[in-house]
Parts: structure tokens; C-alpha cells; sequence
């Protein structure tokens, strides 16, 4: 009879506090009844679990929200038009694999489809910003001599990395070797020029792949798209058009890091309300 | 014009009658007969004060909405990409051959000039031999060749592009100094 009852009431007292626990994340555990074993049970699971669940549901929480961050307010279909995003190179330079992003050609030169690149660009931004969020890093690379400074400077600005010089062979491959062993690999290379300098695909975006490394590149219509995980179809050869793009991603990565620094804060001061009540 | 003489003439008028309406609600809120006196209140024409913040708010407004007009136009047009194409001055061009275009020095190397004119590549120029005053940021006038200078070699599978566009220099955009002197009379 006594340890029937002794077994009942501990399990009334596990329920209580575990309800307890959901209503309120605290450290502290409410005390509900007086038995010693129940409430060196009930204190050892909750406190474990709170940071977790909590910064589990922040993240979740991003991810409700097809453009939790409003990337898709940065920019418009005029700003790109007035940028020449639209301007591809001539025909006889075209990709066969770019042909589905392209509107048209009139008199020799193509023009990418605009309606297109607004729904690519998007959600480039959008990945990028989650990335962010996350504390992803963030590698920026560009072979193109023309604007290697203002990738550079992007770069810094929204405190993140560039790489626009030689591509040395193992560089993400041959990481372990090459630059020691616990490198941390870039979560993310944004190809704001996919080409290298004699016209080839950059060796980045296979061994990104290869790496199972998520990319973004602006494509032009000389470009393979292929492994680019989300392709940008426009221009990477106008200054106008390099601007914009590097203006987009820098705001976009700011936001994102804005924002994260917003939740902590909240979470640092719900974290800290409870215990002083 | 005429409306701010309107608006300064109620102004001053307002400025006259406000020691009496002050005294006449000051009258009301003591008797607290206000219900007697808000019925004749919205019958009458306002006046003074009241008349020109109202003159005042209305033009804001008409502003404000034409302001929103003019940037809600585009969101709420939303003009499509092709018909932002269809109108560019790169189609309404046609083809580029020796049409006269204007350019914008954007860098300059000893004697190349790096020139912009708004497709999607630049162009170099060699600079002329009275071109001193050429300098980056001087507006010139060109007549262009080609936007792009591809090449197809044999052997290759897709063209070679210099990635430049060709065009000649005619000279700097003198039409403005000649034009200056008519606009100011």
C-alpha cells in the first residue's frame, strides 16, 4: 500500500513539474511536492533542455516564413533594367545551358530574362541571409581583375571572406594539408563571377560540390549554371551590374547578422527575467 | 502664387479673430453647454485659423499624394520587363553600327580613354591630339561600331570576346557651352 502509493503521488509530482516546466523555461525547478527522490528527478532533465528547445525553435522559427528576412524588398525589376543585368554577350559566345534563362537575342546579343533572374535572386538572398543568420561562413570569390577591389571591400564590410586572386589547386580539397588540420570550409561561396581568367568554369564551383559546399553564382550567358546550387542569371560584366549584386549581398548579410544579434539579445534577457521573478 | 496670398490674407485674418474664439470656447466649456453650441458650430464656415490649417493640410495631402502617386505608379504598374525593353534606348537604337551616342570617361591611362556609354561594355579611345581637356568624367560624343567585340577562331567551339566594345572618337559634348548663354535669358 505505501509504495503504491508513494509510486502515485510521484508520478502526479513528475507530471506537475514537467507541466510546470513547458509553461515557464526556467533554470529553476518549481518545487511542487515534498518528496525528495521526485524533485532530484524532476531538477536533473529541464535545466539541460531549455537552451536547446529554445534555440531550436528560433531556428525553426526562421524557417516558417517562405522570405523571413524581406529579401525580396532590396531590390526591383527597374533597379536591375537600370543596372543592365539583362545584357548578355553575343550569340556565338552563348552557353547551350543558359539558353532557358534567356529572353531573347536581338541583333547578335542576348538578353537574359529579367522575370527570371528577379525569382533566382531572391532566392539566392534568401539562402544567403539564413546562412548568415546560422553564423555560416561566407566566401566571396571573383576572378574578374576589373572589380576584385569592390569584391574585396564587400567582403569586409559585411564581415566575411573574399578570395580573388590564383585558385591554388587543393584549396578547398586539400584543406587538411594545405592550411593544417581543423581548417573550418566556407558553409557558403557566392561566385560573383563564375569564369576565371581565360574564359573556363572556376575551379571553385567543382570543388565546392565536391565538398558539399552550397554555392551561389551570377551566371552570364557564356556561364555553365550546372553546378551552381542557386544560379543567378545576369550580367558580370558591367560595373553597374557588379555593384548592385555586391550592394544586395552585403545588406542582405548585414540584415541577417542584425537580426540574429536581435534574438540573442531577447533570449539573453528572457533567459535572465525568469529566475529574478 | 495666388493661393499663398489667399493663404497669408486668412492667416492674418486668423490671427486677428483668435483672442475671440478663445474667450467665446473658454465661455462654452464653462456654462458646459456644449451641446448648444456644437450644433451651430459645424454649420458655420470656418474661419481664420481653422480655414487655413485646413487650406494647409489639404494641399499637404494633394502633394503627399502626388509624391505617392508618382512611386506608387511603379508598384502599382508594375511595368513588365519587356515592355521596359521594348522602350530602352539600346532597342530603339537598332543596330549599333555608326550611330552617334554620348559616353562618359570613366578611366584614363596616359592616352587610353576608358569610355562608358551605357551598353554593357566599355570602350577605349586613344586620345586625341588636342584632347587635353579630355579628363575622367568629361562627356564625349561616339560613333559606335559594335557593342561587342567577338570573333569566332577556328578550332573553337564558342567565340573569343575581348569583352570591349568599339567605337570612334568624335570629340567632347560641346553642344552645351553654345547652348548655356540662350537658357539663362
Amino acid at each position: 500500500m505505501r509504495s503504491s502509493l508513494t509510486f502515485q503521488t510521484s508520478m502526479a509530482a513528475r507530471a506537475l513539474a514537467r507541466g510546470l516546466c513547458g509553461l515557464r523555461p526556467s533554470r529553476a525547478v518549481p518545487v511542487g511536492c515534498g518528496h525528495q527522490y521526485v524533485t532530484a528527478a524532476a531538477s536533473v532533465k529541464p535545466p539541460q533542455l531549455q537552451p536547446e528547445e529554445v534555440a531550436d525553435q528560433t531556428l525553426k522559427k526562421t524557417l516558417e516564413k517562405p522570405d523571413y528576412f524581406h529579401v525580396s524588398e532590396l531590390f526591383s525589376l527597374k533597379q536591375l533594367f537600370d543596372a543592365r543585368v539583362h545584357l548578355g554577350h553575343k550569340k556565338g559566345c552563348r552557353h547551350r545551358l543558359m539558353e532557358p534563362y534567356l529572353y531573347g537575342c536581338r541583333l547578335d546579343q542576348d538578353i537574359i530574362d529579367l522575370d527570371q533572374t528577379m525569382e533566382h535572386l531572391q532566392q539566392a538572398l534568401n539562402f544567403t541571409a539564413h546562412i548568415a543568420y546560422r553564423g555560416g561562413i561566407i566566401l566571396f570569390v571573383s576572378r574578374r581583375r576589373q572589380f576584385c577591389h569592390l569584391v574585396e571591400n564587400t567582403a569586409k564590410d559585411c564581415g566575411e571572406y573574399a578570395h580573388t586572386r590564383y585558385w591554388r589547386g587543393g584549396v578547398l580539397t586539400n584543406a587538411h594539408i594545405q592550411f593544417g588540420k581543423g581548417v573550418r570550409l566556407p558553409d557558403l561561396i557566392i561566385f560573383l563571377s563564375t569564369l576565371n581568367n581565360v574564359f573556363e568554369q572556376h575551379v571553385g564551383i567543382r570543388d565546392a560540390a565536391k565538398m558539399n559546399i552550397p554555392t551561389v553564382g551570377v551566371v552570364d550567358s557564356n556561364c555553365n549554371p550546372c553546378l551552381v546550387t542557386y544560379p543567378v542569371p545576369g550580367n558580370d560584366d558591367t560595373p553597374a551590374a557588379m555593384e548592385l549584386y555586391c550592394r544586395l549581398f552585403k545588406m542582405t548579410i548585414n540584415r541577417a547578422k542584425d537580426k540574429r544579434r536581435q534574438m540573442e539579445l531577447l533570449q539573453g534577457l528572457s533567459a535572465s527575467a525568469p529566475p529574478s521573478s | 502664387m495666388a493661393t499663398l496670398c489667399k493663404v497669408v490674407y486668412r492667416l492674418r485674418c486668423g490671427v486677428r479673430v483668435t483672442p475671440s474664439k478663445f474667450i467665446q470656447s473658454s465661455f462654452c466649456s464653462d456654462s458646459s453647454g456644449a451641446s448648444s453650441s456644437d450644433q451651430p458650430a459645424p454649420e458655420r464656415p470656418k474661419s481664420g485659423f481653422a480655414a487655413a490649417f485646413d487650406l494647409q493640410s489639404e494641399l499637404r495631402r494633394e502633394a503627399e499624394s502626388s509624391a505617392a502617386g508618382s512611386s506608387a505608379s511603379s508598384p502599382v504598374q508594375k511595368e513588365s520587363f519587356a515592355s521596359l525593353l521594348r522602350r530602352s534606348p539600346l532597342m530603339q537604337m537598332g543596330p549599333p553600327k555608326d550611330k552617334v551616342v554620348i559616353g562618359r570617361i570613366f578611366h584614363v591611362v596616359q592616352d587610353d580613354l576608358y569610355i562608358d556609354f551605357g551598353g554593357k561594355f566599355h570602350c577605349v579611345c586613344q586620345r586625341p591630339a588636342d584632347g587635353e581637356r579630355l579628363q575622367r568624367g568629361t562627356r564625349v560624343r561616339l560613333r559606335l561600331q559594335d557593342m561587342e567585340l567577338t570573333s569566332r577562331f577556328l578550332g573553337a567551339a564558342t567565340d573569343t570576346t575581348l569583352l570591349e566594345a568599339q567605337a570612334f572618337l568624335l570629340g567632347p559634348l560641346e553642344s552645351r557651352e553654345t547652348r548655356e548663354p540662350q537658357s539663362q535669358d
